[in-house]
């Protein structure tokens, strides 16, 4: 916390040499630009980047919602997605902001679930339901180059809900972990405990998909196939057996229900319904394992309910301001865990399934008539190249570009692009916000010098020794085996299906609020998060030994 | 009687039940003090008489009193079992024993009859230490002028405490009521460990013309069978610990009692919701030489 409040003397950061950029303008300099490895961890295509960069956009929005001195840019550059946070005020107003923008999420903060259910939740079901009104097959090209529009203009609506929603949940969490720690320190997980154990949109689909593997169990054909095809044959392997149909169909009202997401974060990953490989990857390791969800969740809620009883007991003896504080941030932290789940199902799932739908039919259009070679092609377009080129005549060739753009993109995602460009302004000064960002995104490990050990921050209990599966990405996902260490740079909640088959695990990103964290408590497998390094430093086969509890990895061979 | 209710008149009886509690007695007929109760010297001699007073027994008749009263209390309180302080208060002629012996022995914070009967012969024991035998036998005095009698007291659930100065200790303005709080039950602030908050009160028109709002580290609360020192939440640190209708109430408490003893006090005081309860008042003793010449 040194120079909390006093911001030092800006610095112009200096460029890296492989990743050159070109300012638009001299105040876009002047922005302390920094890359989100725990969301945006790789390089994307135009599409894709102007579609998060209007989502961070929210970001802004949800900030001058709870008016805070603060405002948000966002913007790729050679492909990857930056985003820069910076004051909105001279700095000798800035403070008093701040106490004002307190005052004003902590209002929020104490009335979470009623605003989810009575606006929040209303708001992003309705969007969904027009969207899904639209017949996006049966469209005419001219309505479809309406319908982008306006669904640009929803998505982003939503992603300022979306921040509306996650601002006041991770401090409302930041809070009560806070609260806590500063009444009994015992222990980086005990105050966890007491928002634990909640059912949540997540541990929902993840039961789903063990039920329907208990149902592939059951069934001696379903099982054998699983068993004896990979994830790739295992859907015409079913379709040849009665049982194996039978099953075909159950799974399909489960991609139905449940299959309306990416298979990872953005538009450009294809859904479930599209490829349902990784459900099939995912089933395949849960027909080997027992287990019994429904009671492992009972269990943790049982644990809550003792680590709550027991903080109530020791407060009995205090001022009523620190037990009303309690019960006033207990309330918002049992909707806040459940809504840093479920925000991302409605929104970052389905809402955004929605809108890939769409820029999916009009790759397919363009495609068509030849401005593109292929649908997936429509990624490598900006919105302001595909509204003009929809239905025109004759239709424009942007073949050339895409394939300049994918070349250029591929050279950027084999770059180590820079973490901070533009202007480094200090650390900020301490806030609520801050305080509960250092813990959703983690501060940087700081690496002990040690050969055989990597450090990281503490995100869920125990330890662990196995082999270590370095899975970069989801299409990687069938590497790992049942029992084996799960290292990742990043997990998105698309990723939670794994840690069923995960016993232990360890990103390069992320604290002990990050989604992985979060999920591993949930799961009960130690995890090692934000060490920064893991993927880079653990060799995919090695035996290492997660310390969750210490936040700590180590290199056994 | 070897147990009088603090607000009977018959606790008022220096010789019985010792100054301090006495005249605690004649505050609780008029103001919000805790409710409690005093054994006597008769209870303390009816314990000293039996056996020749043994630190383990507690003479039956007596315990089954003490029962029935900590019943009432708890019927006062209206709390199955109300958190007491055991307090001593020893008697002796001439005051310079009383001093000496037993005049501290307090235990905080019991629940339950058996605990407070322990606590009482604690007390009463504490008369028969070898320190105290040393002393009385050097001093020369007499066995028998020494006597216990000993307060059980409901221990207010205090939110913030605050030590109340109807006249200003440090400037010695008599215009202006001077107040020290924190969070918690009152130890931190009387012993020192923590620097509360300073609010200064106009009294002519009870407007607060300063308040220093320090940051409060640690504050005492009630811990299983006592009280503990335990770190205050940063949310409530830098925090005011009283409002300004609370500051208010307070001055006006000091003034009333200035007003009714003829000399500035300091009151020790204490919030538990928005009940303000009196737990004690002295005379300023550094004002005194002012009041003099």
């Amino acid at each position: 916390m040194s120079d909390a409040g006093t911001p030092s003397e800006p610095v112009a950061i200096p460029p890296q040499e492989d990743f050159p950029v070109e300012w638009a303008s001299a105040d876009e300099e002047k922005i302390p630009w920094q890359l989100d490895l725990m969301h945006f961890n790789n390089a994307m295509p135009p599409l894709e980047g102007e579609f998060w960069a209007q989502f961070i956009d929210g970001v802004g929005l949800g900030m001058e919602h709870f008016e805070m001195p603060l405002q948000v840019a966002a913007k790729p550059f050679n492909y990857w997605l930056y985003y820069g946070v910076f004051p909105r005020f001279p700095p000798e107003q800035m403070e008093e902001q701040s106490k004002r923008s307190d005052e004003v999420v902590m209002a929020t903060i104490y009335r979470l679930q009623e605003r989810w259910d009575d606006e929040w939740l209303p708001e992003i079901k309705a969007q969904i339901e027009e969207w899904d009104a639209f017949d996006v097959a049966a469209a005419s090209t001219a309505d479809l180059r309406a319908h982008l529009s306006e669904m640009w203009e929803g998505a982003h609506r939503l992603a300022d809900i979306h921040f509306q929603i996650i601002i006041p949940v991770y401090i409302a969490l930041s809070l009560l972990d806070e609260l806590y720690n500063d009444l009994f320190s015992d222990g980086v997980f005990e105050s966890q405990k007491l928002f634990q154990g909640f059912d949540n949109k997540t541990m929902e689909v993840g039961r789903a998909l063990w039920d329907l593997s208990r149902k592939a169990r059951a069934s001696g054909g379903v099982r054998k196939i699983f068993e004896e095809h990979s994830p790739g044959d295992v859907l015409n392997a079913l379709a040849e057996s009665d049982d194996g149909r039978a099953f075909a169909k159950e799974l399909d009202d489960f991609l139905n229900s449940h299959g309306k997401r990416m298979s990872d974060w953005g538009i450009r990953h294809e859904s479930w319904i599209e490829d349902p490989s990784p459900v099939l990857v995912n089933l395949k390791d849960y027909i080997q394992q027992e287990g019994d969800p429904d009671a492992e969740l009972e269990e943790r809620a049982a644990e809550r309910i003792d680590a709550i009883t027991a903080v109530r007991e020791r407060l009995q003896g205090y001022p009523s301001h620190v037990r009303d504080e309690f019960e006033r941030l207990l309330k918002a932290a049992a909707t806040a865990v459940v809504l840093s789940e479920d925000h991302g199902y409605w929104i970052d799932f389905q809402s955004t399934y929605r809108v890939r739908r769409v820029i999916v039919e009009i790759g397919e259009r363009l495609a068509q008539a030849g401005t593109v070679a292929t649908a997936a092609d429509v990624f490598f377009l900006r919105t302001d190249e595909i509204t003009p080129a929809l239905g025109a005549s004759p239709a424009p060739d942007h073949t050339g570009v895409v394939e300049a753009r994918k070349k250029e993109m591929e050279h950027f995602g084999s770059v180590k692009p820079p973490l901070f460009m533009g202007t480094d302004y200090g650390p900020p000064p301490p806030d609520l916000l801050s305080t509960a960002l250092g813990k959703f995104f983690g501060a940087p490990a700081e690496q002990d010098n040690a050969a055989d050990t990597v450090a990281g921050n503490a995100g869920s209990p125990g330890k662990f020794r196995g082999t270590a599966r370095v899975v970069r990405s989801l299409d990687e996902a069938d590497k790992l085996g049942v029992g084996e260490i799960l290292v990742a740079e990043t997990t998105s909640p698309s990723w939670t299906p794994l840690f069923a088959t995960a016993a232990g695990i360890v990103t390069d990103t992320g604290g002990i609020l990050s989604h992985c964290a979060v999920v591993a408590r949930e799961y009960r497998i130690p995890a090692v998060v934000g060490t920064g390094v893991a993927t880079s430093t653990i060799r995919d086969g090695q035996t290492i030994e997660v310390d969750g509890d210490a936040g700590r990895v180590h290199l056994i061979d | 009687m070897t147990i009088v209710w603090l607000d009977d008149t018959g606790c008022q009886e220096v010789s019985r039940v010792g100054g301090k509690v006495a005249h605690l007695s004649r505050l609780a007929a008029e103001y919000q003090v805790p409710p409690g109760f005093c054994l006597t010297t008769s209870a303390f001699r009816e314990w000293a008489g039996h056996e020749g007073g043994s630190a383990e027994e507690f003479p039956s008749e007596l315990l089954r009193q003490l029962s029935d009263a900590y019943g009432e209390l708890a019927r006062r309180s209206d709390v199955e079992r109300p958190s007491v302080a055991v307090r001593s208060s020893a008697i002796d002629e001439d005051g310079r024993f009383a001093s000496f012996a037993g005049q501290y022995e307090t235990y905080l914070n019991l629940e339950g009859d058996a605990a407070v009967a322990a606590a009482v012969l604690r007390c009463w024991h504490s008369t028969r230490t070898e320190r105290v035998t040393e002393y009385r036998d050097r001093a020369g005095l007499a066995d028998e002028r020494l006597e216990m009698a000993v307060l059980v007291q409901e221990l207010v659930p205090a939110d913030s405490s605050a030590v109340i100065f109807s006249a200003n200790p440090v400037t010695q303005n008599r215009d202006e009521v001077v107040i020290n709080a924190s969070w918690g039950l009152g130890e931190s602030i009387v012993g020192g460990t923590v620097n509360p908050d300073t609010f200064t009160l106009d009294k002519r028109d009870l407007t607060v013309t300063e308040s220093k709002i320090s940051e409060k580290k640690v504050m005492t609360v009630r811990a299983r069978d006592g009280t503990e020192e335990v770190p205050v939440p940063r949310f409530m640190r830098s925090h005011p610990t009283l409002s300004d209708d609370q500051l208010v109430a307070m001055a006006r408490l000091a003034m009333r009692l200035e007003d009714e003893m003829g000399w500035p006090v300091d009151l020790e005081s204490a919030y538990c919701g928005e009940e303000l309860y009196l737990l004690q008042c002295r005379q300023i003793t550094t004002l005194t030489e002012l009041d003099q010449s």
